[in-house]
């Protein structure tokens, strides 16, 4: 990797964390929702240089077009929500928060372990070159081939969700 | 398939091998490709598309138009980027500064990395990104948050309106769009834009019949309606008459851009024009056979002609296609009006989206039935006892 790549992934993964830092700590929830998105471009980057391109230009498609367009339109249509001062209701949660960080900690230090592990059984050469390779059509192979089930029982689940909200959302008569 | 995501950037590095540039990295030369790509073509077109617009405007209404500034007032659009710096820099007291400073620019971003993967000629990419097409439905879509956050930050009951209609608009015309765009990538196999224009071209060298594969327009009866498809969700995503609903000027002033002024106003603009050309050329690469010109191979020609010419001529042909897409968008404009907000979503769910998902069925079993020929190919086949298949 040349220092110009490692640098754009530097400021990748600070555009990243430091996003969601200002997604946790900032009392306007608008603001969470806009730094929510550049948290996910952020993201997206990363997957880009760690040879992910479609699941990266996924990510945008689908955080960004979607999801956070989703909670913006939430936000705004909810009388008052966007002046409601989060750090008002924060502190009567602060024991459940601390138990659930205390929890996280094993977890991701099983995550990071194997993923160390990962990292040193592959030599760096390798590495660039599976980074470098195409992957799109081998993603579309095993979603249509050895993937065929899962993917079709999405599709059902996803079909079942769209019809339930047209179902929600018709007028009463 | 090698990777050449940074082909301009690679092609650059190999030039300057041997030359006092040798030491300069790769990435630089990408940052490079990516400032020729805003300030060369983007730019310059945004600020032309004005001036055309307001003369074809002129002459449908049998008026003149711009006249003024430099011959045939060529220079109009430059006297009104100078009249918008110039103008009284506002932001609403009420409104979210923060907010109200970065949503243009997010509309302008989103515009304008689209044409990184636009091919204009066959060697002259910015970057042939592997997953092409979906890299430039990906960028776009930073469009929609642009101009939600700026109408919501000028704290205007009327940019709010506009705002919220014009988010809720792209996401639904997003559907029909990309479901139009299927049929190409089930024909070509491919998602990379400068391939999928290398298929629709014509070897003089091949059968007559091995040959007709032409223009994926007419490749099949289901892809002439994808291509309408394509076209009429691609004025809706980027908010052109007849479904300007989000700046509609006869109910919500001016929609979300109502409290934007000077330069931050100008890059709305912009985004709307640079978004236009992105959708023409995508439209003109996938479907009308991008830089290919019909009966003719200009690789032939390779050795005769110098390539600097080929090149161009591959430019210029992808322009004129391109280019007679957005005069039809702006042709529209003056011949159409705009639909209500519930005829807007009505036309999308109910009308355009089976249509193209049927579109979408219709040509997979097309390509499964005839093992990818094209209706062309399939005609001449019967004619001949059996074409051959590529």
């Amino acid at each position: 990797m040349s220092n110009g790549i490692k640098l754009i992934l530097l400021l990748a993964e600070i555009l990243t964390v430091g996003s969601a830092l200002v997604v946790a700590v900032n009392p306007n929830i608008l603001y969470s929702a806009v730094f929510l998105l550049f948290s996910f471009l952020g993201v997206a980057v990363m997957f880009l240089f760690a040879g992910a391109d479609f699941l990266a230009a996924t990510q945008v498609v689908v955080y960004v077009g979607g999801v956070t367009i989703l909670i913006l339109f939430a936000i705004m249509l909810t009388q008052w929500m966007y002046r409601l001062k989060l750090r008002d209701v924060g502190s009567k949660f602060i024991v459940p928060a601390v138990v659930l960080a205390l929890g996280l900690v094993p977890m991701l230090h099983r995550g990071l372990t194997d993923l160390a592990r990962m990292v040193k059984a592959a030599p760096p050469e390798k590495m660039s070159e599976f980074a470098a390779s195409p992957k799109t059509m081998e993603i579309g192979k095993a979603l249509l081939g050895s993937h065929v089930l899962p993917f079709e029982a999405i599709t059902i689940l996803l079909l079942g969700a769209l019809v339930g909200a047209v179902w929600l959302a018709r007028p009463k008569s | 398939m090698a990777n050449n995501s940074a082909l301009f950037a690679q092609t650059l590095t190999d030039w300057t091998q041997g030359t006092f540039l040798a030491p300069v990295p790769l990435w630089v030369w990408a940052m490079v490709s990516a400032l020729v790509v805003i300030y060369l073509l983007a730019l310059p077109f945004g600020g032309i598309a004005t001036y055309i617009e307001r003369k074809i405007a002129a002459d449908m209404q049998d008026r003149i138009g711009p006249n003024r500034v430099g011959p045939l007032g060529l220079f109009q659009f430059a006297a009104d980027a100078v009249k918008m710096l110039s103008k009284e820099d506002y932001v609403p007291p009420a409104g979210d500064k923060f907010l109200f400073n970065i949503a243009p620019v997010l509309v302008v971003v989103g515009s304008c990395a689209g044409f990184v993967a636009l091919p204009l000629g066959q060697y002259l990419v910015a970057g042939d990104v592997n997953i092409g097409v979906f890299y430039i439905l990906a960028v776009t879509t930073l469009i929609a948050p642009g101009i939600l956050l700026g109408s919501w930050a000028s704290e205007n009951k009327w940019s709010l309106l506009g705002g919220l209609r014009s988010a809720a608009q792209i996401v639904s015309y997003e559907i029909p769009v990309a479901l139009s765009i299927l049929p190409v990538i089930l024909i070509s196999g491919s998602l990379q834009v400068g391939e999928i224009v290398k298929q629709q071209g014509w070897n003089p060298d091949l059968p007559i019949a091995a040959n007709a594969h032409f223009w994926n327009v007419v490749h099949n009866p289901f892809t002439v309606f994808a291509f309408f498809i394509l076209f009429v969700g691609g004025l809706a995503e980027t908010n052109r008459i007849p479904f300007d609903l989000p700046e509609a000027e006869s109910e919500l002033v001016s929609g979300f851009n109502t409290e934007f002024s000077g330069m931050r106003f100008g890059l709305y603009a912009l985004g709307e024009f640079v978004d236009v050309f992105v959708m023409c050329a995508m439209l003109a690469a996938l479907y009308l056979g991008g830089w290919q010109l019909p009966f003719l191979e200009l690789d032939k020609f390779w050795i005769t002609l110098p390539s600097g010419l080929i090149a161009l001529i591959h430019v210029g042909v992808f322009l004129v296609k391109t280019l007679l897409l957005v005069f039809v968008v702006m042709w529209l404009r003056w011949t159409l009006p705009r639909l209500r907000v519930d005829q807007l979503m009505g036309l999308c769910w109910k009308g355009m989206v089976p249509l193209a998902l049927f579109n979408v069925l219709g040509t997979a079993i097309w390509v499964w039935a005839f093992k990818g020929q094209s209706m062309i190919q399939v005609a001449m086949g019967l004619f001949s006892g059996g074409g051959s298949s590529h």
